[in-house]
């Protein structure tokens, strides 16, 4: 298949049609048009699949791209330069993140079609589901920043939306303004760090920026005394910050649990969380470039930490899960911040799956039970098998448990921290992100443990919830997807070996590790010869011969220093042993505490008092927010704007232009009764009146009258013909 | 040979005797009469003028259009005037006085 706008562009337009056709007649169709929006997702699944195969069956090399552009406005004159191109980029990141979104994507709409069922607003579900598909879809398909943002705000206002789902509560209403709010500022950042990367490139094509990069574009330009591309490094961080929910702009994600769940696994645990992530990892050479890497490790590490502290105390499912989302996009963000460009995204896309998967385990329990109170359920892994073991298959993932897809990626991050706060020859101060990094591990595997052990384990503690939960049965859209997902939480689809890192291999050598070989962060120095000529509808294809990367070798470790491979290794080896250990100790002290009763809970409670107030009020984010930012400050600030409204412009501006308006006012009453009225229009009257005289006379309506007028005035005329000539 | 100052004359004498007659009579058929003469006062003026002083035929062209527009004002006048005499069942001239009805 050539790869063209027109034959890719299908995959943004079968879910956008089907919102577009949903949106106006969805009412007039049957089962309200469900079945046209997955159709129509599935098709870009199947879509997806061929280039998917294109790209990761050892046709090309890992830094080779599609990208084909077309004018969108074109302003240029003479050597003023002003052109911007929309288009698509695809590289093996692309191809890997197409097929994560269209196929988690595909199978949410199909739980959807279960979870929803009944609802007075089905047909909007699906309106809203396939339009934030849509636009996940364009966003991970777009070529520059400027169609991303785009994208990006149509996905906001998805979220906003469907947060906002169930409108008749007060709550979820709140929550869908806080989310779209909150994740607001970090928009404005982003759009800030695309003009300044505009400012300097002419053009926020992800080629040009990386071209620019090798080219030292960025030099010497600076923006309030920080390098430019430090202020564009970080603005556009923080767009991650605000969509990936990282400290301090997380507050908005446990509230988003508002929404319906299969809404939350698919924006707020796969897709739309994640494009945060997706971005920084795209903008990554200028992150380098910026060395905002620091901050990004360290807001990672304090994400995934504090986030995973406070998952511990939740009583609500969804809350519990809200909450690890935070904390595994921590992960990711420490895993950019530490240069470890491919597990962050492999971490990415194995949580989305296993995520996705427990949300929708998670909307399984709760359509069944009818609450979402941990401490009303239990025992329920008689009455929900096939969740049970969908969501332990998860859970075993998420805690990173070996052989699961959780432990590859989330070890490897963990590996190359380690190596970054060791190995790397900076300051030792900086070992503190690897060792919040394994606490958050250890705090995962207790915390998930628990609510599995809370929900599934145990007696029952409510009976009559318990009583009231049927006994699950295969529903080919409830169970699907769930079996689905769970199967592919298992590690060897994402790696070849156990480990993820190469040591312990399962498969032979020529298929093993192709996530770690095809991901890499893009080399700025292979678009070094780029130039704006060439960009026009420029097909940079080259077949090359797939590289079969050895571990110590391969270019899929950017920012790790390769030469130091005995630090690599020595932290990789370290890291995963510390991580196993630290996995199977959360899990069994969540099963002396819930299971066996060792211990209460309430002990720990007890001696850890301030920290259990601090995470059960959240640190205080949502209170220092709302008490004291709003309350206090923007209160103080808004009495400020009364008073200079109040005060001064009103006082000043608006009574003194009343005064101003006043004798204008007399003024022209003055100009207006002497002037106008007694001379213009009163002697008008008199004149007219005059002229009536006088024709009153001449209209008489005698015919013969008008004869002798006729008459004297021409003979007057002739007469006066005389003195003329 | 009759001098044009005759000619001339006489088409001054029905001038004022048109005018006269429009000017003084109440009656409106009378009225249309007065417009014939002054009509007919002046192709004679045309006649005159076009065969004593320019000699060519535009003047005896103009009198048979004159001829033709006064058959054809006669008629439509007459016409109003019937009209008008089977609205208001008179035909005095002060009497038409309105323009509409």
């Amino acid at each position: 298949m050539e790869y063209t706008i027109s034959t890719i562009a299908p995959i943004f337009i079968f879910p956008f049609m089907a919102f577009v056709v949903n949106a106006f007649f969805g009412r007039k169709l049957p089962r309200q048009g469900d079945w046209l929006s997955v159709g129509a997702i599935f098709a870009s699944f199947l879509y997806t699949l061929r280039i998917f195969g294109d790209f990761i069956f050892n046709k090309f090399s890992t830094d080779y791209y599609v990208h084909k552009v077309f004018n969108w406005i074109d302003l240029s004159y003479g050597d003023q330069f002003f052109k911007i191109d929309l288009g698509i980029y695809i590289d093996n990141m692309t191809a890997i993140m197409l097929l994560m979104v269209t196929g988690v994507a595909t199978l949410i709409h199909l739980f959807s079609t279960w979870y929803m069922k009944g609802d007075e607003r089905y047909g909007k579900f699906f309106v809203y589901l396939s339009l934030f598909t849509s636009a996940m879809l364009g966003l991970v398909l777009a070529d520059n920043l400027l169609l991303l943002f785009v994208f990006w705000e149509i996905m906001g206002f998805c979220s906003y939306s469907l947060i906002g789902f169930y409108y008749e509560k007060e709550e979820a209403g709140n929550a869908s303004l806080k989310a779209f709010m909150t994740t607001r500022i970090g928009d404005v950042f982003l759009l800030l760090g695309i003009l300044g990367i505009w400012s300097v490139v002419g053009n926020v094509n992800y080629v040009d920026i990386y071209a620019a990069i090798s080219q030292g574009l960025f030099e010497g330009h600076t923006v309030m005394g920080i390098s430019l591309a430090s202020f564009a490094a970080f603005c556009v961080f923080m767009g991650t910050v605000g969509k990936s929910a990282q400290v301090p702009l997380q507050v908005w994600l446990p509230d988003a649990m508002m929404g319906p769940t299969p809404c939350s696994a698919l924006i707020h645990a796969a897709t739309m969380v994640a494009a945060g992530v997706y971005l920084s990892l795209r903008m990554y050479p200028l992150m380098e470039l910026g060395e905002v890497t620091h901050i990004i490790a360290y807001v990672g590490a304090i994400t995934a930490f504090l986030a995973a502290t406070i998952a511990l105390v939740q009583t609500d499912i969804k809350a519990v899960l809200a909450f690890s989302t935070i904390s595994q996009l921590g992960y990711m963000v420490l895993g950019i911040g530490v240069g470890s460009y491919n597990a962050a995204f492999m971490h990415l896309i194995t949580h989305a799956v296993f995520k996705a998967c427990l949300f929708l385990s998670a909307g399984s329990v709760i359509h069944s039970t009818h609450t979402q109170e941990m401490p009303e359920m239990g025992g329920l892994r008689k009455k929900l098998p096939i969740t049970f073991l969908a969501m332990l298959l998860c859970t075993l993932a998420i805690a990173g448990i070996p052989i699961f897809s959780g432990f590859v990626s989330k070890d490897r991050i963990l590996g190359d921290a380690l190596y970054w706060g060791l190995y790397a020859g900076q300051n030792k101060v900086h070992f503190i992100v690897p060792m919040l990094g394994f606490g958050g591990a250890f705090l995962t595997a207790f915390y998930m443990f628990r609510m599995m052990f809370l929900t599934f384990f145990g007696e029952p503690k409510d009976k009559e919830v318990y009583e009231h939960c049927h006994h699950e049965h295969f529903e080919f859209n409830r169970t699907l997807p769930l079996i689905i997902l769970a199967a592919l939480t298992l590690g060897v689809f994402y790696s070849g070996s156990l480990t993820g890192q190469g040591e312990i291999k399962i498969f032979p050598r020529a298929a093993q590790e192709w996530f770690k070989i095809l991901v890499a962060a893009p080399e700025v120095k292979n678009f070094e010869s780029y130039t704006k000529e060439k960009f026009d509808f420029a097909d940079t294809r080259e077949e090359k011969v797939w590289e079969k990367a050895h571990y110590h070798h391969q270019s899929g470790y950017a920012g790790v220093n390769p030469d130091n491979e005995e630090g690599i290794h020595h932290a990789h080896i370290n890291g995963a042993v510390a991580s196993v250990i630290i996995a199977f100790s959360g899990v069994l002290l969540a099963f002396f505490l819930y299971i066996r009763r060792l211990m209460s809970p309430d002990f720990f409670v007890n001696m850890l008092k301030p920290l259990h107030r601090l995470t059960t009020h959240r640190y205080y984010f949502d209170d220092f927010y709302i008490g004291i930012l709003l309350k206090k400050g923007l209160l103080v600030f808004n009495n400020a704007l009364a008073f200079l409204d109040m005060g001064i412009y009103d006082r000043i501006a608006i009574d003194g232009w009343a005064k101003v308006n006043n004798w204008i006012y007399r003024a022209s009453k003055w100009f207006d009764d002497v002037i106008v009225d007694s001379i213009a229009v009163d002697g008008t009257g008199t004149a007219v009146n005059l002229f009536n005289l006088v024709l009153r006379v001449l209209q008489s309506g005698k015919i013969q009258f008008y004869f002798v007028v006729l008459i004297v005035v021409l003979s007057g005329y002739i007469w006066s013909l005389n003195f003329i000539s | 040979m009759i001098s044009y100052g005759s000619y001339l004359l006489i088409s001054a004498f029905l001038f004022v005797i048109g005018l006269i007659i429009m000017m003084a009579r109440k009656n409106i058929v009378a009225i249309l009469l007065g417009i014939e003469f002054i009509l007919n006062s002046a192709a004679l003026s045309f006649v005159t003028y076009s065969k004593f002083i320019t000699k060519n035929l535009d003047g005896h062209i103009f009198a048979l259009f004159i001829i033709v527009i006064a058959a054809a004002e006669a008629a439509v006048g007459l016409a109003i005037i019937i009209r008008f005499f089977q609205i208001k069942e008179t035909i005095h001239i002060d009497e038409a006085t309105e323009l509409r009805n």
